[in-house]
Parts: C-alpha cells; sequence; structure tokens
C-alpha cells in the first residue's frame, strides 16, 4: 500500500529557469579521471 | 582520447608516449564512460529514459568531459520535461566543447523563442507550486495546479506522477491509471510509475491480481532479457493491459451509459413526439367536433324555422278548418239555414236559429274570412228572413218588456235591433232593461248609441235624461 506522505516527500521542487546559473555554478563536476590524476600526482608527491 | 598530464593524443600503448605517463588506468576511465554511454543510448532508444539517466550519469561520473554523454543526457532530461536540468547539462556542455557542439543548437532552439521560454518557467513555477499546496493539504488546488501543468508541458513526468498520487490518495484509481499510462508512453521503465501502477491494477482488479499471480509467473519467463555492460537488462516482452473483466466491466459501463442516454435523452423526445401526435389528433378531433355542432345548429335552426311554418300551416289550416264549431260548423248552419228557408219559408224561427248560431261561431270564433258565396248567400237569408225576424223579437222582446221581463227581454230586443238596425225604440227599451236590472254601465253605453244613432229624437232625449241620472248616481 501506497503511503501518500511517504510518497509525497520523495518529489522535491523544480530547479526554475532563473536558479538553472548558480545550479550550474554549484554542480560538482570532479569525475573519475579528476580523482585519478589527484592520486597519480599525490603518490608521485609523496614518492619523492 | 588525450593525455591527462600533457594533452598529446594517446596510442595503444598504456603510456602516453610524449610524457611518458601511465594511463592505462586513465584508459579504463574513459572506456567504462563511453561504455555507460553506449548503454545509456540504447535505453534512451527504447525509452526507457529512466535507465538512460541512470547510465548517463554514471557515464559522466567516470568522465565529466564525455560531451555525447552530457548532451544525451540533456535530451533526456528535456524528454521527461525536465528543461532546466537539460538546459544544464547543456550549458555546461558547450563550455566544454564551445565550437562543433550540437548542445548548441539545443540552446538556441529555447532560448531563440521567449514564449517558449516563458511557458517552461510557469510550467516549473505552477509544479512547485501544486507541490506547496500538497505540502499544505489543499490536494483539490493541486490536482488544478497540475492538470495545468500538464497542459503546457504533457511531457512533465514528475508532474503526472504528483497527480497519479494525487488521484491515488483522493481513491481516482482510473483516472490514476490514466495518468501513469501517459507516464509509460514517455518513460516505459520509471520505477515510481510502475509500483504506483501496480498498486493501482490491485486496486482496481484486485480478484484479478490473485488469479494472474501463476500467469505472471508465466509471463515473466515471457520477457527479453539483454546484457548491458555489467547490467542484466530484462524488459517485458508485451505490455498489453488485462482483458477478461476489464472488458466485462466496460461493456457493462457501456451499457449503463447507453441505458441512461435512452432514459434521458431518447425517451422524452418519444414522450414529446408522441404528446405532440395527441396534440395533433385531439385539434383535429375538436375542429371535426366543431363542424359537426354547427351542422346540427344550423340543422336545429331549419327544424325551428320548419317547426315555425308548420305551426303557421296548422293555424291556418285550423282557420280554414276549424277546432270545434269553425267555419265548417257555419257553412253547415249557413246550409241547414237555407234549407230550412227553401222547404218551410214562413218557418222563420228555424232559420233564425241556424243564423244565431252562426253569429255566435262567428263571436266565439271572432271575425274570420268568409268565401264570397258564403257571405253572399248568408246576407240574402238574412234579407229575406230578416223583416220578419226582427219584427217577431221586436214584439216578443217588448212583450216582455212590459211585462217586466227583462231577462227574456234583453236578448229578443238585441235580436231585433240586431235584424233591423233602424229600429231605434228596440234599442233605447234594450237600454232600459239593462237599467232596469241594475246593469247601469251597459245601459250607459246603450243610451250612448241611441243618442249617436237616432239624434233629435225623443229616445235621444229620453237617453240624455237617463245617461245625466246614471252619471249623478254614479258621483
Amino acid at each position: 500500500m501506497i503511503n501518500f506522505e511517504e510518497e509525497l516527500k520523495k518529489f522535491h521542487p523544480s530547479l526554475e529557469v532563473e536558479d538553472a546559473e548558480e545550479a550550474i555554478y554549484n554542480q560538482d563536476l570532479t569525475d573519475m579521471a579528476d580523482l585519478m590524476v589527484k592520486i597519480v600526482k599525490e603518490s608521485k608527491k609523496t614518492g619523492e | 582520447m588525450n593525455c591527462y598530464q600533457c594533452g598529446c593524443t594517446l596510442s595503444q600503448h598504456d603510456f602516453c608516449t610524449n610524457c611518458g605517463a601511465d594511463v592505462a588506468l586513465y584508459k579504463r576511465i574513459i572506456y567504462i564512460s563511453n561504455r555507460f554511454y553506449n548503454d545509456g543510448l540504447e535505453r534512451a532508444g527504447v525509452r526507457d529514459l529512466t535507465g538512460a539517466i541512470t547510465s548517463l550519469r554514471q557515464s559522466l561520473k567516470f568522465n565529466k568531459n564525455n560531451v555525447e554523454a552530457r548532451n544525451l543526457l540533456g535530451l533526456v532530461y528535456f524528454e521527461t520535461g525536465e528543461v532546466v536540468a537539460a538546459l544544464s547539462e547543456w550549458v555546461i556542455s558547450k563550455n566544454l566543447r564551445p565550437k562543433k557542439n550540437i548542445a548548441d543548437d539545443y540552446i538556441s532552439m529555447i532560448q531563440t523563442n521567449q514564449n517558449r521560454l516563458d511557458a517552461i518557467n510557469q510550467t516549473i513555477k505552477k509544479y512547485n507550486q501544486a507541490l506547496t499546496y500538497c505540502n499544505q493539504d489543499s490536494l483539490d488546488l493541486a490536482v488544478i495546479q497540475l492538470k495545468k501543468v500538464l497542459s503546457l508541458n504533457p511531457k512533465f513526468i514528475r508532474a503526472h506522477q504528483l497527480l497519479a498520487l494525487l488521484y491515488i490518495n483522493n481513491e481516482e484509481w482510473e483516472r490514476a491509471k490514466r495518468e501513469l499510462t501517459k507516464c509509460l508512453e514517455i518513460d516505459t521503465n520509471n520505477t515510481a510509475t510502475l509500483r504506483y501502477l501496480k498498486e493501482v491494477d490491485e486496486m482496481l482488479l484486485p480478484e484479478e491480481g490473485v488469479k494472474n499471480s501463476s500467469k505472471k509467473q508465466k509471463a515473466s519467463n515471457q520477457v527479453i532479457k539483454y546484457q548491458s555492460g555489467n547490467e542484466t537488462i530484462i524488459q517485458p516482452a508485451n505490455m498489453k493491459e488485462s482483458r477478461g473483466v476489464t472488458s466485462l466491466l466496460n461493456l457493462g459501463i457501456g451499457l449503463a451509459i447507453g441505458i441512461a442516454i435512452a432514459f434521458f435523452l431518447i425517451l422524452p423526445a418519444r414522450i414529446q413526439s408522441a404528446r405532440a401526435n395527441i396534440d395533433e389528433e385531439l385539434r383535429k378531433v375538436s375542429e371535426q367536433s366543431d363542424a359537426k355542432t354547427a351542422t346540427i345548429d344550423e340543422l336545429q335552426q331549419q327544424l325551428g324555422e320548419l317547426q315555425a311554418q308548420k305551426e303557421t300551416l296548422e293555424q291556418d289550416m285550423t282557420a280554414y278548418m276549424g277546432t270545434d264549431d269553425g267555419n265548417l260548423q257555419s257553412v253547415e248552419s249557413l246550409m241547414k239555414a237555407a234549407s230550412a228557408y227553401l222547404t218551410e219559408p214562413s218557418d222563420v224561427t228555424t232559420v233564425a236559429d241556424y243564423l244565431d248560431q252562426i253569429e255566435q261561431e262567428r263571436s266565439e270564433e271572432g271575425e274570420q274570412e268568409n268565401t264570397e258565396a258564403f257571405d253572399s248567400l248568408y246576407n240574402n237569408l238574412l234579407a229575406l228572413v230578416g223583416p220578419q225576424l226582427a219584427e217577431s223579437y221586436d214584439e216578443e222582446g217588448h212583450a216582455a218588456f212590459w211585462a217586466a221581463n227583462y231577462e227574456e227581454a234583453i236578448p229578443k230586443l238585441t235580436k231585433a235591433y240586431q235584424y233591423d238596425p233602424t229600429n231605434g225604440q228596440a234599442l233605447y227599451d234594450l237600454a232600459n232593461s239593462y237599467y232596469r236590472m241594475g246593469d247601469a254601465q251597459t245601459a250607459k253605453g246603450i243610451y250612448q248609441q241611441v243618442i249617436e244613432l237616432f239624434p233629435n229624437t225623443e229616445k235621444a232625449d229620453k237617453s240624455e235624461n237617463f245617461l245625466a241620472e246614471i252619471e249623478r248616481a254614479e258621483e
């Protein structure tokens, strides 16, 4: 049986067009490649 | 693929030929990202948009610079009605690759049409407002708002789902199912949609849920399975809706609607038509009745006229025929008088009796028109027997008068004067007889006749004296 209140909590307000710019800037774009490069660089520093 | 350290194009080796950096892991990451992109593309191709979003986001987690994956993700977002999310992805994509990027076209498509952009913004605001209404327990307002949202953007899956949820909460299962079906047409494998739909189906057809449980297990074997990367995709072979009871239910509803239409629309029209026909018949009958009534009136009028004519004719007939002692009796009396005179001319008494009868009938029936022959015969008879009768009556009347027998004298003297109008003495003594009997009024009239008919005579003088005496007595 679906619980209306619980299901309602899963719905979030949609971003409006005015908020798009801020959302883009705040988006975390870090990917696995970035992490790998970071790890490689850190491992190199540790090795030196 | 370029080296993450120097940017040089990489070869098939696991190191960069320019800077010597180890790129084996980097290459693997890029491959995984590409594999997720391919998976997302396949899912998007079969309208599994939720799966496509998941795969494409995974692809971007591995490689944020996978512009194709980002563009496709934006496109999938746009298809699900998430326009701002789509724009965000396309803007980032454009920043990552400013030239020869299809995202540029997508952004231009939206931004160049200000009305469309406004409509999109309105849609989002209304959706957020509907969500606020839901949280404030104003569910009716939320439903209205969501309907507006979907009229502006029919592909907004979250709005469809929220509306379906509100319908489910309101136990409007059919409507909920309708919304969820629309969701499935846009996104075939949305988990929330499928969960809601399962709930709705169970509520709509609870008995079929049990019956079909075994069938569903069988049907589970009739699915399309394929491997996509590390995941196994299971997709139903067919998406047909359950039939049977649903068909019967729909048939029943259709019949009920049909009967209702017949009852509320067709039946009143039939009744109206029947009433109109009855009114028309009634009008015709009424017209016929009026015509017959007019005919009856006319006939009655004719009958009245004929009745009047009949009565007139009967009266005429009566006038001619006589009722008791009419003309025929008069004629008969006259004939008898004539016969008596011819038989015995000296027997004037018998003739006088017959003539008296004629006079009596005339006085009873009034003056009537007689034939010329009748009048001629009557007058001749009267001329023949009149003087003798007058003389006879005069003698008898005066004898009775002098004997003071006035009752006998009066008719005799009357006859004497009748048969001899020149006999003033008879008239004068007739007046005296009445006067002496005490009938002063009759006597008065006869005295006046004497004065008028026989002026300058002794009888007239005496009559004046008697008149004066009577008037004095009256005073």
